[in-house]
């Protein structure tokens, strides 16, 4: 029974998700760019369970770039309404529209001359008559009888929200180091406290090549391992330095041919390195202080363990941008 | 242009209070809608099983149609049952309907259910509404009942009209809503098929489901005859027409409210125009218990659901 009912709810809201699919429109878009457009910040409100999905779309919107703020219905009414300039976009979270606390302050902030937009299933309702947009949030049916608690048609506004957020996202070109700016905390953020050792390249993937090889060698492992770098040891594996793009590019314009050339002769001496036990942040602030995207990772007799890539730190995944690598900031070295 | 825009809420699903000879009795409809009507948002007149539309011919709903009317005089919509066991019969339903429409003054807004599988197949069904929604122009709720399918044993081969085919009809601006009844997987597929049309109602039909995962259409509701204010507080509840619950006492009442109303469904579920209108004749509501079917064995229920409805102050 119980098993059964948890389906039933999920089913049906993961319906009402659905169902906004067709309803995203001219009217999304409009709000999208009044939102861009706006001088202001983006300020959330709505009473109860609403009241706190605006709080998640205002946090959503803040670590995505776009500046916003939650304000309560009530507290508006008691000052709160200060807060509010004419540059600034109010989202009105209400289900049916008639939420009284919501639909008293919407006057007042049209006065105030900030432009409202209404999340809500009621199209005829008074919040969406006070509104300059109107998204319809609207459900087909509750998960939770008697209106004890709205359940999908909140599912509904928040997924709204996050669709609003990323629209803005896109547009804005918010970019990975935007990313860390506003969201240290975030996944990013967890990403960068876990150790050096475990995002670290090791044995066959660290691209390595012995003193006295031939450059043709080193190009050739460069391409093989794709980190657009190998690094050059002695025979027992100590490191002496690192052969980048960069260093190749620059050999090129020196040496007629660079094939028969042996790898010392183009390495620079000058790689970085961390001990495997750091944290992935140090090893970002590593790179960013020395404008590199490499670092080896040695034992305490400089012999090379792993190597790990900015994109290693920031997770490879969240840098493909239609299925290809966004270039990233940041010197090679 | 859409047509008219549908209720939203309680629709009261009526009985319909017969004389001992079998005629409307008009006194006891005005009691009845006088009960009901303050706290519905419409009502639903000779539905099939409740109103006992299955054995009332055309001059019979549209006598209970016009005495309706004149009782409403257009303050709330009214829904009524228009389905025969011919499409020959149903049309010849509509248009005596409709006649008594433009006969009467203020008649407000009339719509016009159908259960389109009562007599016919899923295949032609567009082009017969596309036909008989040129020659009326009240809108038309389908309903959606394959219970009551199963139980004419009609020859076809679905009980349920066809999702593709509802995608189609929706496409007719004059096919405004839904009552459904059946499993909820189907009607997450009838609601995807309606997607594209704004303000398309799908009422459950089925008291239960509503309490249980409330449609924010609304509900048509058996049980208002007996509890109109309860069903309307639920209903309002539900569809969050008030905001959000307040306090924790709300909720209680609320849940109390549902306990009760499962309660009633449970008791007349069986046979309910029988039960009401036996219950309905002893508060002196209407004049008399008669039935269009034989009825016995109903002082059980009767008995219980008076002392239900004792219980809650109804």
């Amino acid at each position: 029974m119980v098993i059964k009912q948890a389906k039933e709810v999920l089913k049906i809201e993961a319906q009402s998700i659905l169902d906004l699919v067709e309803r995203v429109g001219p009217e999304f878009e409009r709000a999208v760019d009044m939102i861009l457009k706006a001088k202001g910040r983006v300020i959330l409100t709505g009473m109860g369970k609403s009241g706190l999905v605006g709080r998640k779309i205002s946090a959503t919107l803040n670590s995505t770039g776009t500046p916003s703020l939650f304000l309560h219905p009530a507290e508006a009414i008691h000052g709160d309404l200060g807060m509010v300039t004419p540059d600034d976009i109010v989202i009105a979270i209400s289900n049916s529209g008639h939420t009284a606390e919501v639909n008293t302050i919407l006057p007042m902030l049209g006065k105030i001359g900030a432009r409202i937009i209404a999340f809500t299933g009621g199209l005829d309702s008074p919040m969406a008559k006070a509104s300059d947009i109107v998204i319809d949030v609207g459900v087909e049916r509750e998960a939770c009888p008697m209106g004890m608690a709205p359940t999908a048609s909140t599912t509904a506004a928040l997924a709204m929200g996050d669709a609003l957020a990323v629209a803005l996202i896109n547009l804005r070109r918010f970019n990975q180091d935007d990313f860390k700016k506003f969201h240290p905390g975030g996944i990013l953020g967890e990403r960068l406290t876990i150790k050096v050792k475990e995002v670290m390249l090791t044995r066959d993937h660290i691209p390595m090549v012995q003193l006295g090889s031939k450059v043709k060698q080193a190009i050739e492992e460069i391409n093989a391992k794709n980190l657009g770098a190998t690094l050059i040891v002695e025979k027992n594996k100590k490191l002496v330095g690192i052969i980048t793009d960069g260093d190749l590019r620059r050999a090129l314009t020196r040496y007629k041919n660079i094939h028969e050339i042996n790898v010392e002769d183009i390495t620079s001496p000058l790689v970085k390195t961390i001990n495997e036990n750091q944290t992935a942040a140090q090893a970002l602030e590593l790179m960013e202080l020395n404008a590199i995207t490499h670092l080896a990772i040695v034992d305490r007799q400089n012999r090379v363990k792993g190597l790990v890539h900015l994109h290693d730190l920031l997770g490879r995944e969240e840098f493909r941008v239609n299925g290809s690598f966004n270039p990233t900031t940041g010197a090679h070295r | 242009m859409e047509a008219l825009t549908p209720p939203r809420g309680l629709i009261a699903d009526l009985i319909t209070p017969l004389k001992l000879d079998g005629s409307i009795d008009g006194k006891g409809l005005e009691g009845i809608l006088d009960r009901v009507t303050p706290f519905a948002q419409a009502v639903f007149l000779s539905s099939p099983c409740t109103g006992e539309g299955k054995n009332l011919d055309s001059d019979e709903r549209s006598d209970l149609l016009e005495k309706a009317l004149d009782v409403i005089r257009g303050r709330i919509p009214i829904l009524i049952w228009v389905t025969q066991d011919t499409e020959e019969k149903t049309r010849k339903t509509i248009l005596t309907l409709n006649k008594t429409i433009e006969g009467t003054r203020d008649h407000g807004q009339v719509f016009w259910v159908d259960t389109p599988l009562y007599f016919h197949s899923n295949r032609g069904l567009p082009a017969y509404y596309r036909d008989i929604c040129s020659m009326v122009d009240q809108p038309f709720i389908l309903h959606n009942d394959p219970e009551l399918i199963r139980g004419v044993g009609t020859p076809f081969k679905r009980n349920n009209i066809r999702t593709s085919i509802l995608k189609e009809l929706t496409a007719l601006d004059n096919i405004v809503g839904l009552v459904f009844l059946g499993p909820l997987d189907r009607a997450y597929n009838y609601q995807r098929a309606c997607r594209g049309r704004t303000h398309f109602r799908i009422y459950d039909g089925d008291e239960t489901n509503f309490l249980s995962y409330p449609s924010t259409s609304g509900v048509v509701s058996v049980g208002a005859n007996l509890a109109p204010g309860a069903w309307h507080r639920i209903v309002q509840s539900s569809l969050l027409l008030k905001g959000e619950q307040s306090n924790g006492e709300d909720l209680r009442q609320i849940w109390e409210l549902d306990q009760y109303l499962r309660g009633l469904k449970d008791i007349y579920q069986t046979m309910p125009a029988a039960v009401i209108k036996e219950i309905l004749s002893d508060m002196g509501i209407i004049e008399t218990p008669t039935c269009t079917f034989p009825v016995e064995n109903i002082e059980k229920p009767k008995e219980e659901i008076k002392e239900l409805m004792a219980r809650s102050g109804d």
